[in-house]
């Protein structure tokens, strides 16, 4: 008995200090946020500030457009999502319940781009916004990923647990295909099309290579590229930028904490299976 | 069932032509272009000068070593920590909903903002850190302004950022396994040891396959947590430039599309070659 409990008290320390080592980041960022640029610099450092600096967030907001970047992201996020799941939806019932003739080579040519890395095409991509005149424009940010072969994949599979005769029945009751996705496959499906929505809103609220090469106008800048802009400018003063560090990712915190269960399925599900 | 061929097309529709557009034409554009030389609107052939070039090119061949460095070192050791750590949870810990949501929290949150946190923990002076290591009579190196010590931050944070992701999909495939193995191997008085490696090794391997693969494809693509850890520059005098930096380095700054497509082409020469030895090992092994 005393060696299992060795071993579990040694389990608990491992842990621990590995729980801390992926937090402190984030507490030290809030924290930090909240302290006096002397705070932020001291030797030794300054975990817990005197009195919590909340004007540092006005001065955020102040010193660069934050607003104007949260309504951009937020902008951004959502018709990415709620486009490309859509489309999703649409090819992957195709793709589930219709019979036609090159199935298999729609297929593999999906499964085949799956592979292809986002960086090997987005500087191409930027190419064809330039030329369309899309650059700094919402349509620029968004258009190459109305689309998410990955996501129309995750739907398939999940499609293709529901029973074949469900389909087959509503044909006989006379549905037709758009009735049955809208009647009977989304509301069978909620979780997973909330999964993949979830999945692809933080994956949208985080990009960063895209949106830096198409847009290079303050106003039309996503927060992450903010971020870094107001890094750069607000060099010195630490306590601030923390600050807007905080302000980018508090609001996927919250829905982390929020969806952590479906969040983390979700990935595990998908990523098994792609 | 013939009525469903024009039907299906129609539903397919968008996909195609998004997928057209975005996915297949810029691969076709990416390899042409790398035959190509002059800026983006006046662009004429020049054959393999390109590629020519970019193997000459001494920061070519840093940023490739930087990239493979950082893949080589910070993957293993990434997949071993999380190996442990999920194995620890699944085998020792009842409230694992608690350690599995703290883990996973770093894949959510923006590696940008994040980034820009690591920077002043690292920092020479009044990084936490350094603190830390002094107050432990450890060398407190300049992780940020020291060029010989970027790589080495840069795969300090990297480790950090993926364990997340293997933990969760490590924290899946154990709970997948069978509980018989496990209760068999307590009847034959088995140590928890020999179960880990008997029983719980063997059955992970697939998983452990896919998230190598997974690991080493993200690792080559590395570039914002750079971008995010140096303040936009590849750390102090370019010493820790990446395949993705490079790429859009020529690309943006320097306006040689032609150069940046040929390293482009490269990259992902050496992508589709790991994703084919992946498949291959997969099948040896004979899992999905």
């Amino acid at each position: 008995m005393k060696n299992i409990r060795w071993g579990t008290l040694v389990a608990y320390i491992i842990l621990a200090i590995f729980a801390i080592i992926t937090i402190f980041p984030f507490v030290y960022m809030i924290l930090g946020g909240l302290m006096t640029f002397q705070e932020t610099t001291t030797i030794p450092p300054t975990l817990i500030p005197k009195h919590f600096q909340w004007g540092n967030f006005s001065k955020v907001f102040a010193q660069a457009p934050f607003a104007r970047y949260f309504l951009n992201t937020f902008i951004t996020a959502s018709v990415t999502t709620i486009v490309s799941l859509f489309n999703a939806l649409l090819g992957a019932f195709a793709m589930v319940n219709l019979r036609f003739k090159g199935k298999g080579v729609v297929q593999a040519l999906l499964l085949s781009l799956l592979m292809v890395p986002g960086e090997a095409i987005i500087f191409t991509n930027y190419n064809t916004i330039a030329r369309l005149g899309l650059l700094n424009t919402y349509v620029g940010l968004v258009l190459p990923f109305l689309t998410s072969v990955f996501y129309m994949y995750y739907l398939q599979s999940y499609f293709g647990s529901i029973s074949p005769t469900i389909y087959k029945a509503a044909k006989i009751n006379g549905a037709s295909d758009w009735e049955y996705i809208w009647r009977i496959l989304v509301p069978m499906s909620k979780g997973g099309l909330f999964t993949v929505g979830l999945l692809s809103f933080i994956s949208g609220w985080n990009s960063f290579l895209w949106p830096l090469l198409v847009t290079n106008e303050d106003s039309m800048r996503l927060l992450n590229n903010g971020l870094t802009a107001f890094a750069s400018d607000a060099g010195s003063e630490t306590e601030l930028q923390l600050a807007a560090a905080t302000l980018t990712v508090l609001p996927i915190l919250i829905l982390y904490f929020i969806f952590r269960k479906q969040i983390i399925r979700g990935v595990v599900r998908n990523d098994l299976k792609g | 069932m013939k009525t469903n061929q024009k039907k299906a097309w129609i539903f397919l529709a968008p996909t195609l032509l998004f997928v057209t557009f975005f996915s297949i034409w810029p691969i076709i554009r990416a390899f042409i272009m790398s035959f190509q030389s002059g800026s983006l609107i006046n662009l004429s052939w020049s054959g393999f000068s390109n590629y020519q070039y970019i193997f000459k090119d001494p920061e070519f061949w840093l940023a490739i070593k930087n990239t493979i460095l950082y893949a080589l070192i910070s993957v293993p050791v990434a997949l071993a920590i999380s190996i442990m750590l999920a194995w620890l949870i699944f085998s020792k810990i009842k409230n694992k909903g608690l350690f599995e949501t703290t883990f996973f929290m770093p894949y959510v949150t923006s590696t940008i903002a994040i980034g820009i946190v690591f920077r002043y923990i690292f920092n020479g002076e009044y990084g936490m850190l350094n603190f830390i290591l002094r107050f432990l009579h450890l060398p407190a190196p300049n992780w940020i302004d020291d060029p010989a010590m970027s790589l080495t931050t840069i795969i300090i944070f990297g480790i950090w950022t993926s364990l997340a992701f293997n933990i969760v999909i490590l924290m899946g495939a154990l709970r997948n396994i069978d509980p018989n193995y496990y209760t068999i191997a307590d009847m034959y008085g088995a140590s928890g040891t020999e179960k880990f490696w008997r029983i719980t090794m063997p059955q992970l391997v697939p998983t452990i396959a896919f998230l190598l693969t997974m690991n080493i494809i993200a690792a080559f693509k590395v570039y914002t947590s750079v971008y995010a850890l140096f303040n936009g520059q590849a750390g102090v005098g370019n010493s820790a430039t990446t395949a993705v930096f490079y790429i859009y380095n020529k690309f943006q700054i320097v306006g040689t599309p032609g150069v940046a497509m040929a390293a482009t082409v490269i990259l992902f020469i050496i992508i589709m070659f790991v994703t084919f030895l992946q498949r291959k090992m997969m099948k040896k092994i004979g899992g999905h």
